[in-house]
């Protein structure tokens, strides 16, 4: 019979192997493209050489080019999808107003969502600074929360982007989905792997009711995508821990607040951000697995607001279901 | 912030699901996914290379350089030198990235 020490030993060194294997043989893999392109595209090679970027790094260029300004000027090349539909700040600014002392038949979530509509570009991307800066007045005009797309310096990788479920994260060494809550229907299950900051808490009794809220109401933002990801990667990390951010759904209006616990999703998946069961959940319904989201770091210094589902919205909009998006 | 003219064409899902069951730690996540999103880069600009006449591979090449996130731009000026639908086959050499991965890369296939 054997030991059930020795099993975990046994499953634990097939895991390793099973890992190494991947990694070398996609780093193999790897390889072999880029020395098969290398080979067939010199003169490729070359160019990229002598910009000082690689075909591997092509997110940093592409990075530094948008937010070194070039987004406004390389605009000028295509169509301006992004820009084209978007009133002067000052007249958004002034509808707004109109529409927070119109009568109060007009929800607020509507006025949200004609807002968004006029603001965000036709296709998903980044938003430059003056649709950032109207959709912060907007923020904190509907849904009655500061917001910055820029705080203390610091910017996400993109504002606005698709949203992507992710299952719950372990809280503590030990912690499985036979006593972690769960959503009554649909739930993702628990991911295999420790959010990027590790565990919320270092064991059970230690685990606070922050904690909990903490890894219920979490969300997934690109921090490795991030320009200076490494060279400060010391201060970003701490600052990124648990920052409170905005996330509006907007398609439906739905919004909620929730704190980045872990990285990612990988690019190559087509999204930009991701969120806990709980915070999909609140999103969309049982249902929403991906969607357009607005994201902002919430400006809370004295760090008044509360983690969950920001409820401006009580009112059902018709045509507009408050859950499934 | 960071984009790349071709990320609407990516939604390799199931290689990323397959990667979190095997990466055990975050570095370890984030190594394998920089090592994904480089076969994605050379495949992408391989494919489009292959199409383009060669003449032209300059002009992309600089056009990528100053606009790598513009997706109208970029695909506006393959769709006219190339002619045929270069999204659409993109999207389709993407989708077999998965297969081709996996299949190289996970135990017993």
């Amino acid at each position: 019979m054997t030991l059930p020490s020795k099993k975990l030993y046994q499953k634990n060194q097939q895991e390793q192997i099973s890992s190494e294997f991947f990694r070398q043989k996609l780093k193999l893999k790897n390889l072999e493209v880029k020395n098969s392109f290398n080979e067939k595209y010199p003169h490729v090679k070359k160019f990229f050489e002598d910009k000082g970027i690689t075909l591997a790094k092509l997110r940093e260029h592409s990075g530094k080019v948008i937010t070194t300004g070039a987004l406004t000027s390389t605009l000028l090349f295509s169509p301006p999808l992004l820009s084209a539909n978007i009133p002067p700040i000052t007249k958004m600014i002034k509808n707004l107003a109109d529409f927070t002392s119109s009568p109060p038949s007009v929800p607020t979530q509507q006025t949200l969502l004609t807002s968004l509509q006029q603001i965000l570009p036709q296709k998903i991307g980044p938003l430059d600074r003056q649709q950032e800066k109207t959709l912060e007045q907007v923020f904190q005009n509907t849904i009655g929360i500061s917001t910055k797309a820029n705080l203390e310096g610091e910017h996400l990788n993109t504002t606005y982007g698709y949203i992507g479920a992710e299952q719950h994260l372990m809280r503590y060494p030990g912690d499985t989905m036979a006593t972690h809550p769960k959503l009554a229907e649909k739930d993702e299950g628990m991911a295999p792997g420790r959010g990027a900051w590790g565990y919320f808490a270092y064991s059970k009794t230690e685990m606070t009711k922050q904690d909990v809220e903490n890894e219920k109401w979490y969300a997934v933002v690109q921090t490795l995508y991030l320009p200076d990801w490494k060279s400060r990667l010391n201060y970003l990390r701490d600052w990124y821990k648990y920052r409170k951010v905005l996330i509006v759904n907007t398609v439906n209006g739905n919004a909620v607040v929730a704190d980045i616990a872990d990285s990612g999703p990988a690019a190559f998946t087509g999204k930009h951000f991701g969120g806990s069961p709980e915070v999909m959940n609140y999103l969309g319904g049982a249902r929403y697995k991906k969607g357009p989201v607005v994201i902002f770091f919430v400006d809370d210094p004295q760090n008044k607001v509360p983690l969950g589902p920001v409820e401006y919205n009580k009112m059902n909009i018709p045509g507009i279901s408050l859950k499934e998006a | 912030m960071s984009k790349l003219f071709f990320d609407h064409l990516l939604s390799l899902d199931k290689l990323d699901h397959e990667i979190k069951k095997i990466a055990k730690t975050q570095e370890e996540r984030e190594e394998l996914w920089v090592l994904v999103d480089e076969i994605i880069h050379h495949k992408v600009f391989h494919l489009i290379l292959d199409k383009l006449p060669r003449d032209n591979h300059e002009e992309f090449l600089e056009m990528f350089h100053k606009a790598p996130h513009d997706e109208a731009y970029l695909f506006g000026y393959l769709k006219e030198k190339i002619g045929e639908n270069i999204e659409e086959i993109l999207r389709q050499e993407l989708g077999d990235v998965t297969y081709e991965i996996l299949t190289n890369t996970t135990n017993g296939q």
